[in-house]
């Protein structure tokens, strides 16, 4: 029982970042129509923030939000280069543009810092563990949870709350009416992105903490196991990223703690065949988003 | 004909393509300060395209829109709208996943202060009781006539001079026909200048002073209701009647 | 007339030239710039060039052959990697010097297999590397020499029960602890369980989980896992407060592992080298510091030099370049002198029998020296 509970602890904290990227990759995606692969570069960034500014002496708190700032301003950056001369195009154009972003950075990444892992040490105290009731607590997987559960918190009440959170929603559902109602269209599309890059980059903290080093590569594994949840939750619905990101994480989880070794090679494609099974039965996903035609 | 302070919509030779199409063939007209301005014609005359063109959503192929004495080339449809234009589309595109609230706080976001946009959005629960009645619902639970109602507040959120408006009638019952147009009427008592755009060519020609026949792309009459009225060729011909 | 002599002139030059060329030894460097070779890759071929040209300043291999590299980037890309291999063949490669793993080796060794091309791996590891032909060859001590020492370590220090991390994603991480685990049962330990994980995975909090609850706990978790996945694994480990001893492979020897801190303290694993003072190794590193201005900080830079030696003695031997001529010499090497440590291929599957130091990170990020042992023929695991 304990077991479980610890292996759930792990799955929720993992869910959890899958969430967010998932939710950055929806929100994107719902007003602009892209699916934006270089989103993991973003994350990737966000962590190269962190390890320059520990570089230069920022303590670690520092550190961490300069990494958020930098993912945020990386975001906005590639939509103010790349992607806002491409608005209006077809799916195809936008995500062949993804691409090509993606791969440019990848080598900036490779020759401006290096090919390498560069590592990041946070204070010990951050990768401890606390005791409840007999069971061993990661101090990283707590944070992360409570971190999530926040950010998702917050990003509900801008949405919901916020003039300029509602006005998302209208521009996912109605783009050009939106703009006939005098709204400023650049200025919704930069914040959908600032707010994709802040949810990327607390990816970014949350992942180098628990790693403790950033690559070149780093955002692109987790942003996979994203679009796979964007796609399982309903491609374009912002409640359906997240709940994908959680399932997806527990069934990595789950499947790493309680698969029998035979069968260890074979993880990946029992979680991904899961997904599919899932698709065929709601092919919109789980919690399709309103204006459905999408994939 | 009438003096450049005297009109706040001026077009001039617009044309209007879809590709190849040309759907609006070098038409010209206005819209007289404070008067009401029929577009009228049956379906595919090239109404709605003509509106779209004036609110800047599609581009002008050709010839000249001004507003308010400017012209408007290459001015972007939410810049057109902050310039004093209100805008009901055809169809009314309210955001249904929004609660009507929240359709007028989005509204309000760009043509409007925060404190200014909070009082318009009581007087408007005021001027249409049944939005203040549902304000917290989604729009999208609303009927056709409730909906037509909400697009018209969301459009007047901005305190606009010209209110462009695209079949206003369309799918709706007869009383809510009536309810609407007498809406309309009330607008331009309070100064503001409407481009009303509609099949129902009877209602339209009571409200306007002032009524254009599209047919195929061009125009093919335009002066006082009460001549297009008495002219029955053009009536028979071009209007749905 | 001046006309004529200047063509005369011209065509014995030529001549001379092409000459001169044939005498050249060809040697075809894959090299990865990029991906998850490059920290191997980069500063192996940065000491096998550093030797060599300390070889072409006395005349060249022996003193008389004069050597000419091509070095081609392969971005850890495998199949990109046989493209250029191919490609250095074409060129006239006499001796083909692949990167540092064994999965790109042998993908290039089926390559130079049609025309015998002897074929060493910078540092790659995994004996089965040297299955492909009699033309493979390693050139440093072989995973299961380094894990049959860790065991005999890992026994010495009364370890008694061992959970294994292996990851079939690669031969190396495959390979190395089963080893382990192999030698560790026949010197009377038990393996008490195994975890895989998949290369660039994402999370291990789940097979932490699982080493905390297992049945009966271990006392020493072994892994070949390298980077990213090492640091993020006993960070992990660390954080969920298991403190068990984690041994692992010669891969952990890395600035960027030691730099990790805490979690790494008393981390113990094996290595190729270790530079005593007085050593051939210590002056190899002072050279170089010199000449190049970097300091070596693993034994990737010493082990490219070997690997200039190895050839050097195998050319000798040889009595000829010619390349099946040189793999034969080669595989007869007895007590090869080379500067980390000397090497025999005489009775083994051309994995070269080196001595493995074991070594311990401490937690303000320097190494140890623990031991240095040649593993014993006897006990060593079959690939």
């Amino acid at each position: 029982m304990d077991q479980l509970l610890q292996q759930l602890i792990n799955a929720l904290s993992l869910g959890g970042i899958y969430a967010m990227l998932a939710l950055g990759l929806a929100i994107v995606f719902s007003i602009v129509g892209l699916i934006n692969f270089a989103h993991g570069d973003i994350m990737t960034f966000g962590g190269y923030g962190i390890f320059l500014s520990m570089v230069f002496g920022f303590p670690p708190i520092a550190a961490l939000c300069i990494g958020l700032g930098a993912a945020v301003v990386m975001a906005l950056a590639m939509e103010r280069t790349a992607f806002r001369v491409m608005r209006g195009a077809d799916v195809i154009s936008l995500l062949i543009t993804s691409f090509a972003v993606s791969e440019i950075l990848k080598v900036l990444f490779q020759n401006g810092i290096s090919a390498r892992p560069v590592p990041i040490s946070f204070p010990a105290a951050w990768s401890g563990s606390y005791q409840i009731g007999g069971m061993t607590i990661g101090v990283a997987p707590t944070a992360s949870i409570l971190v999530t559960i926040v950010s998702l918190g917050c990003l509900t009440f801008v949405l919901r709350r916020l003039a300029i959170g509602m006005a998302m929603r209208a521009a996912a559902e109605d783009f050009d009416m939106l703009r006939m109602l005098g709204v400023r269209a650049n200025r919704v599309v930069a914040a959908a992105f600032a707010i994709s890059g802040l949810l990327a980059g607390i990816a970014a903290v949350i992942w180098t903490a628990q790693r403790g080093s950033v690559d070149p590569m780093m955002g692109f594994f987790p942003v996979l196991k994203a679009f796979i949840a964007t796609v399982l939750g309903g491609l374009g619905s912002l409640g359906g990223a997240v709940l994908g990101g959680f399932v997806v994480g527990t069934l990595e989880v789950l499947t790493q703690a309680f698969l029998p070794d035979a069968l260890a090679p074979y993880r990946d494609a029992i979680v991904l065949s899961a997904v599919i099974a899932v698709l065929l039965v709601r092919p919109d996903g789980l919690l399709p988003a309103r204006s459905g035609a999408r994939s | 004909m009438t003096g450049q302070s005297d009109t706040v919509l001026d077009v001039e030779a617009l044309d209007v393509r879809y590709g190849p199409v040309r759907a609006v063939r070098g038409i010209s007209f206005g819209v007289a300060r404070g008067g009401i301005t029929a577009l009228l014609g049956a379906n595919g005359a090239g109404k709605s395209s003509t509106l779209m063109a004036i609110a800047g959503v599609v581009p002008v192929a050709s010839g000249r829109v001004s507003l308010f004495g400017k012209p408007t080339a290459k001015t972007t449809p939410d810049a057109i709208v902050r310039s004093g234009v209100g805008i009901c589309p055809e169809g009314r595109r309210i955001f249904a996943s929004l609660s009507v609230e929240e359709n007028l706080i989005v509204a309000g976001t760009a043509v409007a202060t925060p404190q200014v946009a909070a009082t318009r959005r009581e007087e408007m629960m005021e001027r249409f009781p049944i939005l203040g009645e549902r304000r917290r619902q989604l729009a999208g639970l609303l009927s056709g006539g409730e909906q037509q109602m909400l697009a018209v507040a969301r459009a007047l959120m901005g305190a606009p001079k010209l209110l462009l408006m695209d079949e206003p009638s369309l799918g709706l019952a007869p009383q809510m026909v009536d309810t609407i147009f007498s809406i309309i009427e009330e607008l331009q008592r309070e100064g503001i200048s409407i481009l009303l755009v509609e099949q129902n060519a009877a209602l339209a020609l009571e409200v306007a002073n002032h009524a254009v026949v599209m047919a195929n792309g061009e125009i093919a009459g335009q002066g006082a209701p009460a001549d297009l009225a008495g002219d029955t060729l053009l009536k028979s011909a071009y209007l749905a009647a | 007339m001046k006309l004529k002599s200047l063509l005369l002139g011209s065509a014995i030059a030529a001549l001379g030239t092409a000459a001169f060329a044939e005498d050249e030894y060809i040697i075809g460097v894959m090299s990865a710039q990029s991906g998850y070779l490059a920290p191997y890759d980069g500063p192996a071929y940065a000491g096998f060039k550093f030797c060599m040209d300390e070889k072409m300043a006395n005349g060249g291999l022996n003193g008389s052959i004069p050597v000419r590299l091509i070095v081609k980037d392969t971005r850890s890309d495998i199949a990109y990697g046989v493209q250029v291999v191919q490609e250095m063949l074409d060129d006239g490669a006499q001796f083909i010097v692949s990167s540092a793993d064994a999965d790109p080796t042998i993908a290039a060794a089926q390559i130079t297999a049609a025309d015998m091309v002897p074929t060493m791996t910078f540092a790659g590891t995994a004996p089965v590397l040297t299955q492909v032909g009699p033309h493979v060859f390693g050139s440093y001590p072989g995973d299961n020499q380094q894990g049959a020492v860790l065991a005999g370590y890992a026994r010495d220090q009364g370890f008694e029960k061992a959970w294994l991390l292996t990851s079939p994603d690669s031969a190396y991480t495959l390979g190395g602890p089963r080893y382990f685990g192999e030698v560790f049962e026949t010197l009377g330990g038990e393996v008490v369980g195994e975890s895989t994980f998949s290369l660039n995975q994402p999370d291990f909090s789940a097979i932490v989980t699982n080493i905390q609850n297992a049945e009966t706990a271990p006392d020493v978790i072994v892994t070949w896992a390298w980077e990213p996945d090492f640091p993020a694994f006993i960070r992990a480990l660390r954080g969920a407060g298991v403190e068990t001893q984690v041994m692992g492979g010669d891969v952990l020897d890395t600035p960027t592992v030691r730099g990790l801190g805490d979690v790494v303290d008393g981390v113990v694993h094996t290595s190729g080298g270790y530079p005593e003072e007085g050593s051939a190794y210590a002056a190899f590193i002072d050279r170089f510091t010199e000449a190049t201005g970097t300091t070596p900080d693993n034994n990737y830079y010493v082990n490219g030099c070997d690997i200039a030696d190895m050839i050097e003695q195998a050319v000798a031997a040889a009595g000829t370049t010619d390349p099946a001529a040189v793999s034969a010499a080669m595989a007869e090497i007895e007590d090869g002198e080379a500067t980390m440590s000397n090497f025999t291929f005489k009775g083994t599957d051309r994995m070269p029998l080196r001595e493995v130091v074991v070594a311990r990170i401490t937690g303000d990020g320097e190494k140890e020296f623990v031991l240095r042992q040649m593993a014993d023929p006897e006990t060593l695991p079959k690939p």
